[in-house]
């Protein structure tokens, strides 16, 4: 229970502040379409530079969460899910808003991803101390495995090519290697003196996530795209929270399924939102109403959704392995403060890493008293024009990237890298596994050089990777992943090729 | 740029991936051949590893693209290239000319409104739309300037203006 000592660092004015900021602009982001969570905690890193590592780590915590509970709004009003962990809340929620009951599905999608969020963190509170003490054993070729799953499991879950997602993440590993080296300082990659000091994580983040949606806002010119948006009237709370509470079942599937796939790093809330909606549905006595606007539909989506957001950042606390793209930048948000997470994370950054923990139960509270009173601010957001929105989010950042080192080779590099993202999107390649290869990269390399020193001492480089219960089962898990891609993709194009002939 | 929307983009052809793919290719080569063609390889062995993977994997790629098995890329299509164009001539004469020559926020200032502007669907020759475009880019950099500038104490490049 050492996470209860540490709730004092939670409860200052500073924190609440930065708590309360993070979940109103969490939200605000969360509900306009064409914003992805994995961008706007991205945007909000170089805010946290001035900050001590605690405050700067709950205010990305805290938008991490009200980003994806605040992604409902456009999925309910619009039927445009905010983010792709909402594409199961606009099945029912959607058709509840076409209804006149807008307002009662928001509030109903708030409570529920409350219940969701708490089931979820709390499983972060008791788990990740547990599996960072057994993590502590891990040696450098067991860490080398580790990084090296961690681009496999993102490559191959957030891509729709195997081979292309793998690809974005040697890329993302190659420009991890772009400056000097980690072990003598030698210099690498450098074709032009901008580069000397490498490719900096934050202005790379920013530019692959963010201007690759700038320019999508682009691609329809001045076309008008007019959305039908229901209009939200007012709706009893109370009332609502009793009709969540009442849906058990589905709040218990929303739960577990969000928890478990949490669990599972690069599954992602848009399998936890279907998964649980497809269980909810199987196990519910009203199975023929989902789809036409029942509210146990909205509760097990978006339970299950939030609850994934906890669970994902064990494997990022305990074996810097991040469970989700979001948490990828998360990843970034540690770096940048000096707080390398993994199995040493509870011993040498403690106070900082409960606060964080802490903060996000706290977040979930809040997120659900600001959700309830912006809900009809909040559906005043998604009017805003893509224009607006493509031009605003390019001055931020620029402004983002170059006060990470107040440099403009940063903000150079962070256009070209998106830019480049953009076009390479169009292709196939995701900007997830490049981003964690550069992420990775370094951690990769120098467990590889530490491993191979160690390997030469005791009985060769190959026995010192490739033997040993605990490398094989990471190796087994690497082959798994790219099996089980692998044959997904096969079995998803030989039916394609079906259905086309 | 056209004022239609763009449609749901359809498969890219075999030569458009076949040449994106070679792009990839030819840069996995390059990075293969700086990494192997050194003196002292110790500071390479990583990039040596993921290298020779990257050169395998580009190369499926191309072979991929040339079979035209690929079917979920959408490439870029005209319509969308000439959508897209003044938009990023507006990002990158922002970023490398206007910034640093102009000011930060002179330029921010500018760059946002054009982009804005161009992109607006809403009428050139109506007042009301400049007034509101003027009035929503002032809005947006003056918050720029309160949170970077007396904020967070970011020095910005004065350049000519500000």
């Amino acid at each position: 229970m050492e996470f209860l000592d540490h709730f004092g660092a939670v409860f200052t004015w500073s924190s609440m502040l930065i708590l309360c900021a993070g979940t109103v602009g969490g939200l605000l982001l969360g509900a306009t379409p064409g914003l992805s969570p994995t961008m706007a905690v991205a945007l909000l890193i170089p805010f946290t530079f001035h900050m001590d590592p605690a405050q700067g780590l709950m205010l990305l915590g805290a938008a991490y969460t009200s980003t994806v509970a605040g992604g409902a709004v456009s999925a309910i009003l619009l039927n445009i899910p905010g983010a792709p962990a909402n594409i199961a809340t606009a099945l029912d929620g959607n058709m509840m808003a076409r209804m006149g009951a807008g307002a009662r599905a928001l509030q109903i999608c708030f409570i529920s991803s409350a219940i969701g969020g708490v089931i979820g963190i709390l499983v972060l509170i008791f788990l990740t101390p547990v599996l960072a003490a057994w993590a502590l054993k891990f040696g450098p070729s067991h860490l080398f495995w580790v990084a090296i799953l961690g681009v496999t499991i993102i490559a191959t879950l957030d891509s729709k090519s195997v081979v292309k997602g793998l690809l974005a993440g040697c890329i993302g590993l190659w420009i991890a290697m772009i400056g000097a080296d980690t072990i003598q300082g030698v210099e690498r990659f450098i074709f032009t003196e901008e580069l000397e000091g490498g490719i900096n994580i934050i202005a790379a983040l920013i530019g692959l996530f963010a201007i690759p949606q700038v320019i999508e806002m682009l691609e329809g010119g001045r076309s008008d795209p007019r959305r039908s948006v229901f209009e939200v009237r007012r709706a009893n709370v109370w009332r609502s929270a009793l009709e969540t509470v009442s849906k058990l079942k589905a709040l218990a599937i929303g739960g577990i399924v969000g928890t478990v796939i949490g669990l599972i790093p690069g599954a992602g809330g848009q399998i936890a939102g279907l998964v649980a909606y497809d269980q909810s549905r199987r196990f519910s006595k009203v199975r023929e109403k989902y789809g036409t606007g029942e509210s146990e539909g909205v509760v097990a989506a978006e339970s299950a959704n939030n609850a994934m957001v906890g669970p994902s950042l064990v494997p990022l606390l305990t074996l810097s392995v991040p469970g989700s793209p979001t948490a990828a930048v998360l990843l970034g948000g540690l770096l940048i403060h000096g707080i390398f997470p993994g199995p040493d994370l509870f011993q040498q950054h403690a106070a900082v890493a409960y606060a964080f923990i802490n903060s996000m139960l706290i977040g979930q509270i809040l997120m659900l008293v600001f959700g309830l009173a912006i809900a009809g601010v909040s559906a005043m957001v998604i009017r805003v024009k893509p224009p607006i929105l493509a031009s605003a989010i390019l001055v931020l950042a620029v402004f983002g990237s170059y006060s990470v080192q107040h440099s403009m080779a940063d903000v150079a590099i962070m256009l070209a890298l998106g830019v480049g993202m953009y076009f390479l999107a169009q292709y196939g390649f995701s900007p997830a596994p490049l981003v964690l290869g550069i992420i990775l990269g370094p951690i990769a390399e120098y467990n590889y050089v530490q491993g191979r020193i160690l390997g030469e001492a005791q009985d060769g480089i190959a026995a010192y990777f490739l033997t040993g219960w605990l490398n094989l089962l990471l190796i087994g898990l690497v082959a798994l992943s790219l099996g089980f891609s692998l044959y997904t993709e096969i079995r998803a194009r030989t039916d394609t090729g079906e259905a086309a002939a | 740029m056209t004022g239609e929307p763009v449609p749901e983009t359809a498969t890219a052809g075999r030569l458009q991936q076949a040449v994106a793919a070679a792009i990839v290719l030819v840069a996995a080569c390059w990075i293969a051949f700086v990494s192997f063609d050194v003196e002292d390889p110790q500071p390479y062995l990583f990039p040596q590893l993921f290298s020779g993977v990257m050169v395998v994997l580009a190369l499926i790629v191309v072979v991929r693209a040339l079979r035209g098995v690929d079917r979920t890329v959408a490439g870029i299509g005209g319509r969308t290239f000439r959508n897209i164009a003044p938009g990023l001539a507006v990002m990158l004469f922002y970023v490398f000319g206007l910034a640093e020559w102009l000011g930060f926020y002179s330029a921010a200032f500018l760059a946002m409104l054009v982009l804005y502007s161009l992109y607006d669907p809403s009428p050139h020759r109506s007042v009301r739309s400049w007034a509101v475009r003027l009035a929503v880019t002032a809005g947006f950099i003056a918050v720029i300037y309160a949170v970077f500038a007396q904020g967070l104490k970011v020095h910005t490049p004065d350049g000519a203006l500000f």
